[in-house]
């Protein structure tokens, strides 16, 4: 394949911004999962609240105030999704887990396509975000006139600063020290008196508040409709499967992976439409575990 | 020996399924089912019954059995199309495809336990769904589904109508049968160690993956066996027979019956198409939310399905009786 260094430049953003969304909602997957020991299937129904919190508020009273209102909002949400239902399954098989976050999936989004009908609601992205960027003023390397969607960069910017954040959160502080140690042995976490399962909700809040930062920067790229959370859960789900389950850096790394993958393949439509199962196999077959799965975590 | 049961002890719900389904035609439409809808209940059942030979024995959750019954669907529709108006070579063919697609999704997928299952087999499901949609588009017809097939024939009989509906209630009944000999056979017997505790079963010198493999794959010969009769009975294939839709409806279906049990994802089954087709018509748009409601108070407060709560009937009855 002869490719200039603009494609490749373009390919490149395509890929991040690709797996920029993966990576936000992978993160609170495999938070949740490595913490409670949860399987979300739910997790795009947490998604899908949050793009059409966002467009409602959005459309009505600004960009801003759906900013600064839905990731709460979904955090609160969270919160209540852990104590009123997660909770009774702690001690229940992983299949439990899974059928009930399924069933609660379904009853989301056919609760929001009852509200909102089964049409995308078009998204008006704030005049500051729209456009389209001149890469060719910043990269000189670059020839010609190079463009690429202002608002696209703005959501990989988003993703980084979330991933950075959650990253500090868990390294820089005690309560990411607890929560780390927590993941490691809960059991042991409490005979040491900590009350380890009100940070764990915490946490699932937490990761449904990732979800509504993906969702209101998302919600404009993915579009709003009922149908995009269960589009979004499968390869989110094989993004936290290929960087290993409850491996936060794996989720990172394998969420741009599998971006890169779909937007290098995007000329072969054939290859496009299946290379995220395909580096799924591959991955699976040689490392088990997933590329930075940690041993002994669910086998 | 001495300890042999009694044909009819050992066959008592086989019976009873073929009375209830051969009978069918006669008390379903009073109960407002409309023809055709009886022949879509016997399928289900075949499928329902397959699936849990695989999450009733062995405890694995498949989130992508829609792939073999999309996938045999496609093969007896092309073969219809292409080659024979027969039914039974479609048929063979189709089960043959899946039965091979399914080695190999087992050979890889079994390798992991529970929630990798899940996702993997899922995955898996997704992959041949999108190809449907787009590599294999000249062939599936995509978007559109696959239309075009002659009406299918056994020999010279046309399935249509009754034919078709006895043809698909003698299936089912032979596949509860069969799948009621694996359960009190010793291969059902190791299914289901691997459910109560698969390390144990293993220490014992028993190679478990091979039993999985066989039960994951039978699963899948069910599915397809279901998904070529789908075909016959309405000579159209969509891509939705693929989709993660088909493959939730089905796992909904058996929770909602009772997983284990047999008898009950096919309760679910006939439930669940019921619902669907007859009783949606009072809630229109919003059945699939009220199905979603039913689903979750059944996971929570009732996991055993409709069989717990028969027996939690019987229990109670027989109790105060006692007590008494």
């Amino acid at each position: 394949m002869d490719m200039t260094l603009n494609a490749f430049t373009l390919y490149i953003l395509t890929g991040l911004q690709l797996g920029s969304i993966f990576v936000l909602i992978a993160l609170g997957l495999t938070l949740i999962f490595g913490t409670l020991g949860v399987v979300n299937f739910a997790h795009g129904a947490l998604y899908l609240i949050a793009i059409y919190l966002a467009v409602s508020i959005n459309n009505a009273l600004g960009f801003g105030l759906a900013l600064i209102l839905v990731p709460p909002i979904l955090f609160v949400f969270g919160v209540l999704m852990e104590r009123g239902l997660i909770q009774r399954f702690y001690d229940r098989p992983h299949t439990d887990q899974i059928l009930v976050t399924f069933g609660l999936a379904i009853v989301i989004q056919e609760l929001l396509k009852w509200v909102f009908g089964a049409n995308n609601i078009p998204f008006a992205i704030p005049s500051w975000g729209n456009g389209i960027l001149m890469l060719h003023d910043y990269l000189p390397f670059l020839e010609g006139f190079v463009v690429y969607p202002k608002w696209r960069l703005i959501l990989v910017v988003v993703s980084i600063i979330t991933v950075a954040a959650v990253f500090a959160l868990l390294h820089l502080t005690r309560f990411g020290l607890v929560i780390r140690a927590g993941m490691r042995d809960a059991e042991m976490m409490q005979f040491l008196g900590v009350n380890i399962n009100r940070r764990f909700m915490i946490v699932f809040g937490l990761g449904s508040m990732i979800a509504g930062i993906a969702g209101v920067f998302g919600g404009p790229v993915t579009q709003v409709s009922p149908e995009v959370g269960m589009h979004l859960l499968v390869p989110s789900f094989l993004v936290v499967v290929i960087g290993g389950m409850g491996s936060l850096g794996g989720a990172v790394l394998a969420g741009i992976l599998i971006g890169m993958a779909q937007s290098f393949t995007a000329p072969y439509i054939n290859l496009n439409t299946v290379i995220i199962y395909l580096i799924t196999v591959i991955i699976l077959l040689v490392r088990p575990r997933g590329l930075l799965g940690a041993k002994g975590v669910f086998e | 020996m001495h300890n042999q049961q009694s044909f009819w002890q050992l066959n008592k719900a086989v019976i009873l399924f073929a009375m209830i389904a051969l009978t069918m035609p006669l008390w379903f439409p009073l109960i407002n089912g409309y023809s055709g809808l009886d022949t879509k209940i016997m399928i289900f059942c075949i499928f329902l019954v397959g699936f849990d030979i695989l999450l009733g024995f062995t405890g694995y959750l498949s989130f992508g059995h829609a792939a073999f019954f999309g996938i045999a669907a496609y093969s007896t529709g092309l073969m219809l199309k292409h080659f024979s108006d027969n039914i039974i070579p479609a048929i063979i063919v189709a089960v043959i495809a899946a039965t091979l697609v399914a080695i190999v999704i087992g050979l890889l997928t079994l390798k992991r336990t529970g929630i990798y299952f899940s996702i993997l087999t899922l995955a898996f499901a997704e992959m041949f769904h999108s190809m449907a949609m787009a590599m294999l588009q000249t062939w599936t017809g995509g978007e559109n589904g696959l239309t075009g097939m002659p009406t299918p024939m056994l020999f010279d009989i046309k399935m249509q109508g009754s034919a078709v509906f006895y043809f698909t209630a003698i299936m089912a009944i032979l596949m509860f049968y069969l799948a009621k000999r694996i359960e009190r056979s010793p291969v059902g017997l190791m299914m289901k160690a691997i459910k109560c505790n698969q390390t144990r079963l293993e220490y014992t010198g028993i190679n478990a993956r091979k039993y999985k493999l066989l039960a994951f794959v039978i699963s899948a010969m069910y599915a397809a066996l279901a998904g070529a009769l789908m075909v016959v009975y309405e000579p159209f294939v969509g891509h939705e027979f693929l989709g993660w839709h088909q493959s939730g409806e089905v796992v909904i279906m058996s929770v909602i019956g009772g997983v284990g049990t047999l008898v009950g994802p096919m309760i679910g089954a006939a439930f669940m198409l019921y619902f669907e087709n007859v009783l949606s018509v009072d809630l229109g748009e919003q059945w699939l939310l009220v199905l979603g409601l039913i689903f979750m108070f059944v996971v929570v407060f009732m996991p055993g399905g409709f069989m717990e709560a028969v027996d939690r009937i019987k229990k109670r009855f027989i109790t105060t009786a006692d007590g008494e």
